[in-house]
Parts: structure tokens; C-alpha cells; sequence
């Protein structure tokens, strides 16, 4: 185990208000960070783009990111190009794809009680077929698992995402208006804003992002590879305080506590507030922490790269090459301390 | 016709006094400019009926992750919008404008001076805004108004370990995401931070 004194212990993090920004508040909160001899001063951002130029230049140091974005950065896919690394995961799961209240009823009709996501997606089909509009789903982001999940269980219940249905993006914090004005049939999102819609009353949860792709990588602790040359002890440093935070966070007697203070401003604020008494009938599956969750695996990022392909975003190239360079398991085993684990191919 | 030289600019952008003066400035330039406020629900529609050279957005707006969706997205654009900086190839303007708080998108095959001369523009209005900005706190007459604000931002500065203006910042950012006023924000800040048992959090 390499614990040597950090060569820069005053951070600024980013994060962006969803749920599974967990790891990095309750590192800050709970003195993970502190115990490593680190300073975090944690920066909420608005939105996923402002993320990765901050990081990239060097605002941020390091940040909660969707876990295609490094690769995407490295790529230069729609931004400049920055090599970016990720040496952790910080969660898996936490998507779903939630039907606004009025579709869900006019589904319902065909779908049993618990349905799975190929009978919603069959409903959906035909009720497409009967339309003279196309409905209109909403992602947040082009660079996320959200995203590539949307299109590829679309496409696996026979609907084309470009052509039978309208796809726009629309901020996680005004994806339930957008539906609640009609401007919108559904979305896939990130925690909290499924269960939330559920509870207002505004939307289904239909399905999930676990049922989709099980146990799939969500987020990962992301930093340029210039910063993560240059700070090997503190980027070693930071990946165990924010292991030992996903650890803490996996004990449920902690899950109040850590509910408390998601709600401080500037984290999660109200919109944690109605979590308390969730109780949602779909297997979301959202874990920080556990076997196969924190290691960035490389099957995970050449899924992503795959996607990528697929969807037209990126013209292809050496998927291996690529994936070796972003996800650094090596980085991540040695912070830990941990034997050279099987590569997680 | 239209000039060769005139683009097409939409601006993004809450703080109207911002956008006001960043039209005035582009417009003078020989630009046709838009200015969109507030309602980002529109902005799908907007961007593709106006089918703007350039659209230039508060970083802070939740809605940059909107625009860039749609140029990734491009099958139903028939305009590609990319970042700036892929064009410019300039990272110390982009720094700048990363400073200032303003990020830019330009449409495919734009000459880059213009586009240059239209970001230093954008980045001076940003800046001489900021400036603005701390004289007009200062001098507002709503003083109960400032000092909910001013308080807030002294609980978030102890609890968040920050400085005065990230605290600003992360007010306005969560007055956005609420599309509330920021003395609102700052009340609730106030009231959920003061129900915390403060001297427990933060230490294990």
C-alpha cells in the first residue's frame, strides 16, 4: 500500500445534485477526506458540461462524473480533446425510465402488474402505432448511461429512437414540470427524479436501468491524466477516503444519517427531502459499494465505447487500447493496497 | 442577403441586465442577436426554428447540457453545434471564458476571428457584470434582502469550508435549479442549516 504525503492536500471536487453524489458528501461530511490529510472543498455544478471543462482546465481538480465522460473527453467527443482517467467507480445502477402518469395509464391496459421492460416496450410499440405524433422521451445528457440505455431498450422493443419517437434533452431538475405540462411522454434519469415523479404523482416508474444492463457502472471519481501523473499520493489518498465512504454507505443504519445530510444545502437540498419514505416497486439497485463496484472494470468502459459506436457518436477505433488507458484499475488496486486483482475483463 | 460579416448569436442567459448589455454590445458589432431568458423548456424548439451561427450560455445554466445534446443529436439538427474551444484552438481565451462564466457554441465551418472577436466580447460583458454585480450588492436598498443573502453565505462559508464568492455562486446555482428568487434560497439555506446540529456535522 502506498501511502506517501499527498502533493496537494487543498482540493476543489465537483458534483452535480443527484443521488449518487453520496460518496463525495458523505466523504466531506464524515471526515473521510480529513483522516487522509485532505482538504475538500466540494463545488456544486449545474450541469454535466460544466463537469468536465473544469476539470479539464483545471478548476476542479477532480469530479463525479457520468462514466462514459472520460472516455468521451479522451475521444474529444463533442468537446476538445482531454485525456482523462477514472480510478474508481462510485456507483452502480440508480437509472429508470419513468412514463408520465396519463401513458402509463393508456399502457396499462396491456402490462401485467410487475411488468418487465419487453412487455412496456411492446405497449409502447403499439400505442406508437396508433398515433399520428411522435412521443417525445427526454435524456439529460448525450454522454451517459441514461442515454444509451433509453436507445437501447428502445430499439430492443422494435422502436427506432431516431425516427419512431422525438428525443430531446432536458435538465434532471425540470425533467417532472416538463412532464407535468405534456411536453414530454417519458425520460430516463438518474436518482431521485423516478421516484420523485412516482410520489407526486406526475409519472411510472416503468422500468429500470438495472433491468436494462445489471449492475452496470453509473458514475465514476474522474481527473485529467496530467493531474493524476502529477498527484499520484493524493489521487491515491482520495480514492480511499471515497472507498471508505461508499463502504459507510452501504450499511443501512447509516442510510438516515446520510439522508440528513444529502439534504444540507448546496447537496441534494429539497429535492432529498420526500426520500425518506420511498418506496419504489422496480428494482432500481443502486449500491456505492460492494464486489465489482468500486473497480473501474474494463468490460464496463468497452460497453460504453460500444455504445458510442453504435449511436453514431464516435467513428471507432482501438476500443482496448482506449479502455486500458481511461479505466485504471492498476491505479485504483494500488491505492487500496489490494493484490493485482483478475483484470476485470 | 445578409452580411457576411453579421452572425446569427442567441443568447442563454437569467441575469436580463447580462444579456441586455451583451446584446447592446453584439448588436453594435452588426450581429442579430436573440436573447432567451428563464423558460429553457422552449429551448429546443427555439434553437432549431432560429438555427443561430452561435449561441452563447452562462456556464451555470443548466441548459448547456440541452444544447449539447442536440448537437450530439445532430440527425434532427441540421445545424452541428460544437464547443468553441474544438475550433479555437486557443485554451488560454478558453480559461478565460471558463473564468468569466461563459461558454460558447458555434455552428460547423464558422471562421474563427469572428467568432473570437464575438467570445472577447462576451467575456468582457461577463466580467464588467461581475464587477456590477459586487457594487450593486453593495449598494441595494433592500438591506433585510441582503442580509438573509449575506447570512446564508456566511453559514455556507463556515459549514462548506468555501470562500465568499463560491458561496455566492452555490446560492445562485441552487436559486436556478429551484427558479426561485435568491433571497428565497437563502432563507431556506439559512433554516436547514440552522436545524443542523452543526458542531456534529463535518467532524466523525
Amino acid at each position: 500500500m502506498s501511502i506517501a504525503t499527498p502533493e496537494k492536500t487543498a482540493l476543489k471536487l465537483g458534483f452535480v445534485p443527484l443521488l449518487d453524489c453520496a460518496p463525495l458528501v458523505i466523504a466531506r461530511e464524515k471526515g473521510f477526506f480529513e483522516a487522509e490529510g485532505l482538504n475538500v472543498v466540494l463545488s456544486r455544478e449545474s450541469n454535466w458540461a460544466n463537469i468536465r471543462d473544469k476539470v479539464s482546465f483545471g478548476l476542479l481538480d477532480g469530479a463525479q462524473m457520468l462514466s462514459p465522460m472520460p472516455l468521451a473527453a479522451t475521444l474529444g467527443l463533442g468537446s476538445q480533446t482531454t485525456p482523462m482517467v477514472t480510478a474508481l467507480a462510485l456507483s452502480m445502477n440508480g437509472n429508470a425510465v419513468t412514463l408520465s402518469a396519463e401513458l402509463y395509464r393508456a399502457l396499462s391496459p396491456q402490462l401485467r402488474d410487475r411488468p418487465n421492460p419487453a412487455e412496456v416496450g411492446n405497449a409502447l410499440k403499439q400505442w406508437i402505432g396508433t398515433l399520428r405524433t411522435k412521443p417525445v422521451f427526454a435524456t439529460v445528457y448525450p454522454y451517459s448511461c441514461q442515454h444509451y440505455q433509453l436507445r437501447y431498450w428502445l430499439t430492443a422493443s422494435g422502436i427506432n429512437p431516431d425516427d419512431d419517437v422525438t428525443l430531446i434533452a432536458v435538465p434532471p431538475t425540470q425533467m417532472i414540470s416538463t412532464m407535468r405540462d405534456h411536453m414530454i411522454d417519458g425520460y430516463c434519469a438518474g436518482e431521485p427524479w423516478n421516484s420523485l415523479a412516482q410520489q407526486c404523482g406526475e409519472g411510472r416508474v416503468a422500468l429500470t436501468g438495472y433491468q436494462i444492463w445489471p449492475d452496470s457502472i453509473e458514475k465514476v471519481f474522474g481527473v485529467t491524466q496530467r493531474w493524476a501523473d502529477a498527484h499520484p499520493h493524493t489521487h491515491a489518498a482520495l480514492i480511499r477516503a471515497l472507498v471508505n465512504a461508499c463502504e459507510w454507505l452501504s450499511f443501512s443504519d447509516n442510510h438516515p444519517e446520510a439522508l440528513e445530510l444529502l439534504k444540507l444545502p448546496p447537496y441534494l437540498d429539497q429535492s432529498a427531502i420526500p426520500l425518506g419514505h420511498t418506496d419504489t416497486v422496480l428494482p432500481i439497485m443502486q449500491s456505492f459499494f460492494g464486489p465489482g463496484v468500486n473497480c473501474p472494470s474494463l468490460s464496463h468502459a468497452h460497453l460504453m465505447l460500444e455504445q458510442m459506436e453504435r449511436w453514431g457518436q464516435w467513428s471507432g477505433g482501438d476500443r482496448d487500447q482506449i479502455a486500458r488507458q481511461v479505466y485504471r484499475h492498476d491505479i485504483y488496486s494500488n491505492a487500496l493496497g489490494l493484490d493485482r486483482l483478475s483484470q476485470h475483463a | 442577403m445578409k452580411d457576411s460579416r453579421s452572425l446569427d448569436v442567441l443568447i442563454i442567459d437569467d441575469e436580463p441586465t447580462r444579456a441586455e448589455a451583451l446584446f447592446d454590445a453584439l448588436n453594435a458589432l452588426g450581429h442579430k442577436v436573440v436573447c432567451h431568458l428563464s423558460d429553457s423548456r422552449r429551448l429546443c424548439d427555439q434553437v432549431s426554428e432560429l438555427s443561430p451561427d452561435m449561441v452563447i450560455i452562462d456556464m451555470d445554466s443548466p441548459n448547456r447540457d440541452t444544447l449539447e445534446s442536440m448537437a450530439a443529436m445532430s440527425r434532427s439538427n441540421p445545424r452541428p453545434i460544437v464547443f468553441f474551444a474544438e475550433k479555437a484552438d486557443d485554451r488560454e481565451s478558453i480559461s478565460a471564458a471558463i473564468s468569466a462564466g461563459v461558454s460558447a457554441y458555434v455552428a460547423d465551418g464558422l471562421q474563427t476571428d469572428r467568432v473570437k472577436a464575438i467570445m472577447d466580447t462576451a467575456i468582457a460583458q461577463f466580467d464588467a457584470y461581475h464587477s456590477l454585480r459586487t457594487e450593486l450588492e453593495k449598494t441595494k436598498s433592500q438591506l433585510s434582502e441582503r442580509k438573509v443573502v449575506e447570512k446564508a453565505k456566511g453559514m455556507l462559508m463556515k459549514h462548506q469550508g468555501c470562500d465568499e464568492e463560491q458561496a455566492y455562486k452555490t446560492l445562485r446555482k441552487l436559486a436556478m435549479d429551484r427558479s426561485q428568487k435568491l433571497v428565497e434560497v437563502a432563507q431556506s439555506v439559512i433554516d436547514i442549516l440552522e436545524l443542523t446540529t452543526l458542531p456534529n456535522a463535518g467532524k466523525r
